[in-house]
C-alpha cells in the first residue's frame, strides 16, 4: 500500500527526527536560539576585539524597529512564495486534468 | 548564513561584488533568451524562484542551539542552471538587505557569493555527476538541494575567515570558529532541504515530466522508470 510513497514518509520520518531533535536540545538549558548570523558577528567581534555596536552599516539600511515588524516582514516573503508555487501546482494540475482543447 | 551590513571591511565587498557581478550579467542575459525562446517555462521557473523565497524566510532551530535557514536554490540549478539561480538568489538577498536588515548592499555581494553562486554551483557540480548514472533520480534531488545548502555556509565561514584571520591559527582557526556556527548548526538543517525539495521535484514530475524532459534535466527513460515506481496509476503510454 505504501510502497509509491516511500519519499512521502521518509520526510514525515525526517521532520519528525528534526522536531525531536529541537525538543531535546531545547530541554536543555544555554541555548538562546538566536540567529547564526548574530553568533557569526558575535565571533567577529571576538576576532578583532572590537564590540559588536561598532560595526556600523558601510551603506546606511533600512532596520526594521521591531520583532513583530520583521516577522510580518518574513512572513509576506514566504507567502510570496507560497502562492506562486499554490497557482502552479494548481495551474498545472488544472491542465492535466483537462487538456487544452478536448 | 547572511554577514550583516558593515561586518566585512569594505576591500572585501568590492570583492566579492566583482566576483558576483559577472554572474548576475550573465544570468540575466540567460533569463532573457529564456523568456523570447518559450513561455512555457516560466512556471517551473516561478516555482524554482518561490522555493528560494519560501525556504530563505524559515529560520529553523539547529543543534548547536542557534537558529539558520535553508537556501532552497537546489531546484533552480537542476532546471535553470548556475547563471539564472544567481539572478533569482540575488532578488531574495537584495529584498532581504533593503526591508529586514539581514545583510546588506555592502555585503549583497559576499552573500550572493555564497547562497545565490557558491552553493548552486557546487550542488551543479552534484547533479552533473551524478545525472548519467544509475542512482535514482530523487537521490540526485536530494543530494544536490543539500550540498548547495550546506556549501553555501561553508562558503560563509570561508568569506568570514579570509576577512577576520585568527591572531593565533590565522585564516585556518578562524575558519573553523565560524565553520562551527554555520556549517554544523547547518547539517541538519540542509538534510530537510534535501527530503522536501525531493518530495517537490518527484510532484512537479508527476505533473509536467515533459518540461523536465524539454529542459534536459533528466533523460526520458530517467523520468519514466522514477514515476513508474512513484505514482499510484501507471500512465499511460502515449
Amino acid at each position: 500500500m505504501f510502497e509509491n510513497r516511500k519519499l512521502e514518509i521518509l520526510t514525515l520520518i525526517g521532520l519528525f527526527a528534526f522536531v525531536i531533535l529541537f525538543m531535546i536540545i531545547s530541554s536543555q538549558s544555554g541555548h538562546a536560539f538566536s540567529g547564526s548570523d548574530d553568533v557569526g558577528s558575535e565571533k567577529i567581534a571576538e576576532l578583532t576585539g572590537k564590540p559588536v555596536e561598532s560595526f556600523t552599516p558601510l551603506i546606511p539600511q533600512y532596520v526594521p524597529p521591531s520583532g513583530e515588524i520583521e516577522s510580518t516582514l518574513f512572513a509576506l516573503q514566504a507567502t510570496f512564495g507560497g502562492v506562486v508555487v499554490g497557482l502552479v501546482i494548481g495551474y498545472w494540475y488544472g491542465q492535466k486534468k483537462r487538456p487544452i482543447g478536448s | 548564513m547572511h554577514i550583516m551590513e558593515g561586518f566585512l571591511p569594505w576591500q572585501w565587498c568590492v570583492v566579492w561584488w566583482l566576483i558576483a557581478i559577472p554572474f548576475l550579467v550573465m544570468g540575466v542575459m540567460e533569463l532573457r533568451l529564456l523568456m523570447r525562446k518559450d513561455r512555457e517555462y516560466l512556471p517551473l521557473l516561478g516555482v524554482s524562484g518561490a522555493f528560494i523565497f519560501i525556504l530563505s524566510a524559515l529560520k529553523l532551530p539547529s543543534v548547536t542551539g542557534s537558529c539558520s535557514h535553508p537556501t532552497g536554490t537546489g531546484l533552480s540549478v537542476m532546471c535553470f542552471k548556475p547563471y539564472i539561480t544567481a539572478v533569482i538568489g540575488f532578488i531574495v538577498l537584495l529584498f532581504q538587505a533593503l526591508l529586514l536588515a539581514h545583510g546588506g548592499l555592502s555585503t549583497l555581494g559576499a552573500n550572493m557569493v555564497s547562497m545565490a553562486i557558491g552553493g548552486p554551483l557546487v550542488g551543479y557540480g552534484v547533479y552533473k555527476l551524478l545525472k548519467n548514472t544509475p542512482v535514482n533520480i530523487y537521490v540526485t534531488v536530494f543530494c544536490v538541494a543539500a550540498v548547495a545548502d550546506i556549501v553555501t555556509y561553508v562558503i560563509t565561514s570561508f568569506e568570514l575567515a579570509l576577512a577576520y584571520p585568527a591572531a593565533v591559527g590565522g585564516i585556518v582557526a578562524s575558519f573553523s570558529a565560524f565553520f562551527v556556527i554555520f556549517a554544523i548548526t547547518q547539517i541538519p538543517l540542509s538534510i530537510i532541504e534535501g527530503l522536501v525539495l525531493a518530495l517537490v521535484f518527484k510532484y512537479i514530475l508527476q505533473l509536467k515530466p515533459d518540461l523536465i524532459e524539454k529542459l534536459g534535466v533528466f533523460s526520458k527513460q530517467q523520468i519514466e522508470s522514477a514515476l513508474a515506481t512513484s505514482t499510484d496509476v501507471p500512465e499511460k503510454k502515449v
